[in-house]
């Protein structure tokens, strides 16, 4: 354990305090307690940023389950640390917005915290830690975490609905790549991350290689909101606003982007997952971008935004992958570069408009673009911050967002060259569906601002009268949308240091260890660049759409897209199919029928039972011993056999009771013959005493009632008590066989030499009974025992109802 | 030769019947009743690490002392005394449980005594090296559940208790069955001679059937598919702390049988047994938490993730590899403790709406917050969310396969995942629909302070799962010893004919 572990596991801990705080210090919202963890946190790990800025990697070994391969090991490069200054910084302006966006009062504050803070030591275990599978236990805590923040107000059907689905889909991403995970330990014997891209090309030589990929992208494509799992993120938004700004924009759904970047070095290269990555990347950016602008909650458009952009710095990520075909030349890892640059770039403009969202939310008690309108003398700062916000994510001048989108087109431009994975014929079609998507993200974000701030102002459709928001819910917006300025304006602050070596982790072959790539970040490419025509395209198109929209929006109508994402039908589909199906499944075989559970049971043990007798052709009959067989004992057999079939037919109990009665005669008969007397005289004693105890019982109880029932079901029952008699006397009867071709001495040789010998006994069944193995018989008698003290029981005492658990 | 093997066996029974006497001053009986459970408690405990420090050897007792193979044998291997310890734990707990849940009425209706008799059974059943007196030791845990399953008498509960009460006298027959089959054969009834002399016979004609008639016999204890039948209702019916019990150690000891009779005896043509263990193990899975999604009552959901979690922990055996043993029997460990933890949530959560029926609560958190995450935190250690215990389990039952890498094995790993899935959809329905949700108008029957006492016995249960999922590597490590000692079949021979 270093201090470097326990950093990761402070929130943790932290959070075991927090309803203490919350119970004995009322009167100071405990968000201010829990605003010191992530700023000491975000000290903390920015003064290791110019170690690694020099290329260098911090690790920290702790064994938890070794003999299960499962290490903390703590690995700290570029990619982990800027995925934890994004934990931790966006975690502590998140945490100061909460404090004024959710009330003292009627606010089940320490709940909120506690799942904040797991959330955030589980996504801090994620980033850093150097083991898949520590890495595996963590990002399930981070699923846990953002299902319990989504179901914070429970009270709602909504958000308890978005809780489960988010849940189910994440959970199942999260079991996938467990297996995926696997894959990979059996084919390099260890879960270090680092060991296994050492041992990349044996992994790729593998017949594993394939199914890990596919699931691990699984647990990556689920996270990340990737088409077509990316449902569950629009339903999240039932969650605090603070919780969406900061779980599923800024950090947790970047996982799955996290875990790409990461896996890159092993899987890179292969043609299945440069397609998978970038085409479904690509699809993604395109179907959350068409999908945003159909929306009419602002946090719904945010929300599929989000899926658009995650689903672009995917495709992006995939591009970058091809980079290892060509020695990693500069021209390819551009789409790398771009995909880290802009994963900066949208936390920070996405951080701060879904806080925008919230303070118009908050201020106004609508999030609906129909009601809203005209708010932008009411409420100018806001306003500012949704210009920079908006305008940095349809990417204009200057602001970061517009530095990275054209480095995304350089990124699909590039991408034309590619000549491997059979691109030739469909290179085109990711500049072409990336320029399209592009235009769509430009008319949600004029949505997101002109919608709402310009316009008529409707007051008589708010519950409240609008007004600026407090200057503590402003200041952690402001502080993102400086960003937005200060990295659009000097992008050169974040090259060198941060984005160098986070590319660095995600090609390791690219770089030696202090290298820089000759990649640049500037605003201008000059007259010639295509980069500028196809940014100056999606501005002018998209202004164009943006003031015809209510004359093109019934496309969604057209395409059935207007009332919920298509994707929804199946999960509702699957999980009522899986309900009823369940249902189905149980009441045709729980019939709570005994004589149906007996009849599947026989069915079960016949079947299974035959086919071992048939399949090791076990069964055969000695005929040999049966010469010996004299004419009476026949007789008692045949008579037994007949008064056992008769008992089912006999209608009247003593009657009944007298065939059975029979049968235990005989038995006594056939030990008799055996040559054992004292177990007849015990038979005939229990027989008579059983039959006369029936028989004084029955006189008291009514007749019994004929049953009736249809011929055919008596059929089936026919057969299976015949095969069951079938199935005992042909094991039977091959048993008695193998016991003939029995090597050994059985031990009851031993019982009778020394019955007399060793246990002074001359009547060895009694022997075997009350020495040799006594301990059987006494435990019979405990049984016994048992069973009267139980019968006592039952006859005295009666609970009615169910009173009692 | 060890006689304190006997303790685990002589400590309940003579506690039972020492009961018998007090059935009228509860305050008494209670006190004996801690006391015993202690002392059984400490004595299991202390065997299983003995047979821990004592590492390749096994305890043995030969009773009478009749030489093995000719009389009794009890045999004290890891497995063995650790399930005896577990089933110690548990009493300890399920015992606290009761005095705050079952009422006067049971107390004074010799409810402990059958309590205690039902531990004997379950222990002797660990414990035994005998297969017949096994069947006897199932006969004595047994009679003790169908007089815990029916005390009370309610309709209900005689009407359940009545096929549960047929079925396994229909397995008990078929258990005679296969004893008279081996011994025909074989000529002895001491497991490990039968482990020596089925390997000298050959497990290719009549041994596979009976090992298959033993299997049926132990799958139907263990509630495998399709033998399950009896199960879902007749656990319905008893109080919560019966109900828990026997989902925490009556289907283990049908598990621990197969184990035992499937690494130790059966294990010549696993390409036949092992196979059909493996595909019970998946249907026994799928069926189960079908049968969990299916209903709306707590206690019945709860009932077939019994059978749900049966599946897993045989998976271990079908796949027959250490790591596959090894998380199976963590798996057991797990379960034991876990199951128990559920069924008292389930419980207390009953006694709080005056209900089972999920359709009729709502919104409990708000008002018992414990009960609440209590329940939470059992359910996720349930499903296999790391880092508490269900999770290395799991983990190690899907690597295992994976490693085993049959197509099988591979068909099995994919069922572990999505029947895992299931179970999470199935308790975070109960969550959901008893635990958040709108607060609904009835009151509720206790108050959370009121509540506090059930909800004691169950918080060491859940700190223990979850320290022994944070802790795993010395309990993973103890597994793995136990699959080695199991895996090599002769550290078991050796121990009990040593004296031949």
């Amino acid at each position: 354990m270093s201090i470097l572990h326990i950093a990761i596991l402070a929130p943790f801990i932290f959070a075991i305090f927090i309803p203490l705080f919350y119970k004995y210090l009322p009167r100071i919202h405990t968000g201010w307690f829990v605003l010191v963890l992530p700023t000491l946190l975000f000290i903390y790990l920015i003064r290791m940023l110019p170690t690694i800025s020099k290329g260098e990697v911090i690790t920290k070994q702790f064994e938890w389950v070794p003999s299960l391969g499962i290490n903390f090991n703590v690995y700290i490069d570029g990619l982990g640390l800027l995925f934890a200054l994004l934990i931790t910084g966006i975690g502590a302006l998140v945490v100061l917005y909460s404090i004024y966006y959710l009330g003292k009062k009627g606010e089940a504050l320490h709940n909120f915290y506690v799942y904040l803070l797991m959330f955030m030591g589980a996504m801090l275990g994620v980033v850093l830690s150097g083991n898949l599978m520590v890495l595996y236990v963590f990002w399930e805590l981070t699923s846990l975490a953002s299902a319990l923040l989504i179901g914070y107000w429970y009270h709602r059907k909504k958000s308890r609905d978005g809780a489960l689905k988010s849940m189910l889909v994440t959970v199942m991403g999260g079991f996938a790549m467990l297996a995926g995970f696997s894959f990979l330990y059996v084919i390099t014997g260890t879960f270090n991350i680092q060991e296994i891209i050492a041992n990349a090309d044996v992994v790729a030589a593998s017949s594993l290689f394939i199914p890990a990929m596919l699931l691990i992208l699984l647990g990556a494509f689920t996270k990340s909101a990737q088409f077509p799992f990316h449902i569950w993120l629009p339903d999240a938004m039932e969650a605090p606003t603070p919780v969406s700004a900061y779980l599923h924009s800024a950090t947790m759904v970047k996982a799955g982007i996290y875990l790409v970047a990461r896996m890159s070095p092993v899987f890179a290269g292969a043609a299945e997952w440069f397609w998978l990555v970038a085409g479904l990347g690509i699809f993604t950016l395109l179907w959350g971008s068409f999908n945003a602008v159909r929306q009419t909650d602002l946090k719904s458009i945010l929300a599929y935004s989000t899926i658009s952009q995650l689903g672009m710095i995917m495709s992006l990520l995939g591009l970058g992958s091809a980079s290892a075909y060509y020695g990693y030349e500069d021209y390819y890892v551009i789409a790398t570069y771009a995909a880290i640059f802009h994963l900066i770039n949208h936390s920070t403009f996405k951080g701060s408009l879904f806080m925008v969202v919230g303070i118009i939310d908050h201020e106004t008690g609508t999030r609906d673009i129909r009601k809203l309108g005209g708010l932008i003398t009411l409420m100018p700062i806001t306003f500012t911050l949704s210009i920079i916000g908006a305008f940095s994510m349809a990417g204009i001048y200057p602001f970061n967002g517009f530095l990275s989108k054209e480095m995304f087109f350089t990124g699909l431009l590039h991408s034309l060259d590619i000549t491997q994975f059979n691109m030739q014929s469909l290179a085109f079609l990711f500049p072409v569906i990336g320029w399209i998507a592009s235009v769509f993200t430009f008319i949600y974000s004029m949505i997101i601002v002109f919608k709402t701030f310009t316009g008529k102002y409707q007051p008589e459709k708010l519950d409240k009268k609008p007004h600026e928001a407090p200057i503590g819910m402003l200041v952690p917006p402001i502080i993102l949308a400086a960003l937005v300025v200060v990295f659009g304006f000097f992008p050169g602050l974040l090259e060198h240091t941060i984005i160098d070596p986070a590319v660095h982790a995600i090609h390791p072959a690219a770089l030696a260890a202090g290298e820089h790539f000759g990649i640049h970040i500037y605003p201008w490419h000059g007259w010639d660049a295509p980069e500028l025509w196809m940014t100056i395209g999606v501005i002018a198109l998209g202004v164009i759409m943006y003031l015809t929209l209510t004359k093109w929006q019934k496309i969604y109508e057209f395409l059935r897209l207007h009332k919920k994402d298509p994707i929804n039908y199946i999960y509702d589909y699957l999980l009522d199919g899986v309900i009823r199906f369940a249902k189905k499944v149980t009441s045709m075989q729980m019939t709570g029928l005994l004589r149906d559970y007996l009849a599947f049971m026989f069915i079960f043990v016949i079947a299974i039972v035959l086919y071992s007798v048939i399949r090791y052709d076990v069964f055969s009959i000695d005929t040999g011993n049966m010469e010996g067989i004299p004419f009476y004992f026949w007789i008692i057999a045949f008579v037994f056999a007949a008064a056992t079939i008769t008992v089912p037919f006999i209608q009247y109990r003593v009657a009944a009771i007298i065939a059975v009665g029979i049968v235990g005669y005989l038995v006594a008969l056939f030990f008799v013959i055996f040559r054992a007397p004292d177990l007849a005289l015990t038979q005939l004693l229990v027989e008579t005493v059983t039959t006369t105890l029936f028989l004084l019982c029955f006189y008291h109880l009514p007749e019994l009632r004929k049953e009736r029932s249809k011929p055919k079901f008596k059929l089936t029952n026919l057969i299976i008590a015949i095969g069951v008699g079938a199935t005992v006397t042909i094991t039977a009867l091959s048993t008695l066989v193998a016991r003939g071709h029995r090597p050994f001495e059985a031990i009851s040789e031993y019982h009778l030499e020394n019955s007399y010998k060793l246990a002074g006994g001359d009547n060895v069944v009694n022997v075997i009974l009350v020495d040799f193995r006594g301990f059987d018989t006494f435990l019979e008698i405990l049984v016994l025992g048992i069973a009267s003290l139980g019968l006592y029981s039952l006859i005295k005492f009666r609970v009615k109802g169910r009173d009692s658990i | 030769m060890n006689n304190l093997l006997l303790l685990p066996v002589v400590i309940p029974m003579f506690i039972g019947v020492i009961l018998i006497f007090f059935v009228k001053n509860i305050r008494v009986q209670r006190a004996i009743s801690v006391i015993g459970s202690l002392a059984l408690l400490i004595a299991s405990v202390y065997l299983a690490f003995a047979a821990y420090e004592s590492n390749s050897q096994v305890l043995t007792l030969e009773l009478g002392n009749w030489q093995a193979p000719f009389g009794i044998v009890l045999v004290g291997d890891m497995l063995a005394t650790l399930l005896v310890a577990l089933a110690g734990i548990v009493g300890l707990f399920s015992l606290l449980f009761a005095f705050q849940s079952i009422g006067e009425e049971r107390e004074k209706s010799y409810f402990y005594s059958f309590f205690f008799f039902l531990l004997t059974g379950v222990n002797g059943a660990f414990l035994t090296g005998d297969l017949f007196n096994l069947f006897v030791f199932f006969e004595v845990m047994l009679i003790s559940s169908y007089v815990l399953i029916v005390h009370g008498g309610t309709k209900f509960q005689l009407r359940e208790s009545f096929k549960y009460m047929v079925i396994n006298m229909v397995a008990s027959i078929f258990f005679l069955v296969g004893v008279a089959y081996i011994y025909a054969v074989t000529g002895t009834l001491n497991m490990a001679d039968l482990a020596e002399k089925v390997g000298v016979i050959g497990q290719d004609g009549m041994l596979n059937v009976i090992a298959i008639i033993f299997l049926i016999v132990f799958a139907m204890k263990g509630a495998f598919f399709p033998l399950y039948f009896w199960l879902p209702n007749a656990y319905a019916g008893p109080p919560a702390v019966v109900t828990a019990l026997f989902a925490a150690l009556l289907t283990k000891v049908g598990i621990y049988s197969i184990f035992r009779s499937f690494t130790l005896i059966f294990i010549h043509d696993r390409e036949f047994t092992h196979t059909i263990i493996l595909i019970l193990a998946g249907l026994t899975m799928i069926f189960g938490v079908l049968g969990a999604l299916s209903q709306f009552n707590i206690n019945r959901i709860l009932n077939f993730q019994i059978i749900s979690q049966v599946g897993f922990m045989a998976l271990g055996i079908g796949l027959y590899s250490p790591l596959a043993i090894a998380a199976s029997v963590y798996y057991i460990v797990h379960d034991i403790i876990i199951k128990a933890a559920l069924f008292f949530t389930a419980g207390a959560t009953e006694k709080v709406a005056g209900t089972s029926d999920l359709k009729k609560m709502s919104g409990l958190l708000k008002t018992h917050p414990w009960l609440g995450w209590l329940f939470f935190i059992t359910a996720m250690s349930f499903v296999g969310i790391p880092p508490l215990s269900g999770f290395f389990g799991k983990f190690g039952l899907v690597l295992g396969g994976i490693e085993v890498g049959t197509t099988l094995a591979y068909i099995l790993v994919a069922v572990v995942l999505l029947v895992s899935l299931l179970n999470l959809l199935s308790m975070m329905r109960i969550f959901m629909k008893a635990f958040w949700g709108e607060k609904n108008d009835t009151e509720p029957k206790i108050t959370n302070k009121q509540s506090i006492g059930l909800l004691r016995p169950i918080i060491p249960l859940v700190a223990l799962s979850i320290v022994l999922g944070l802790g795993s590597e010395p309990a993973f490590q103890y597994a793995l010893a136990i699959a080695d000692q199991i895996l090599d079949p002769s550290i078991y021979i050796d121990a009990v004919l040593s004296g031949k």
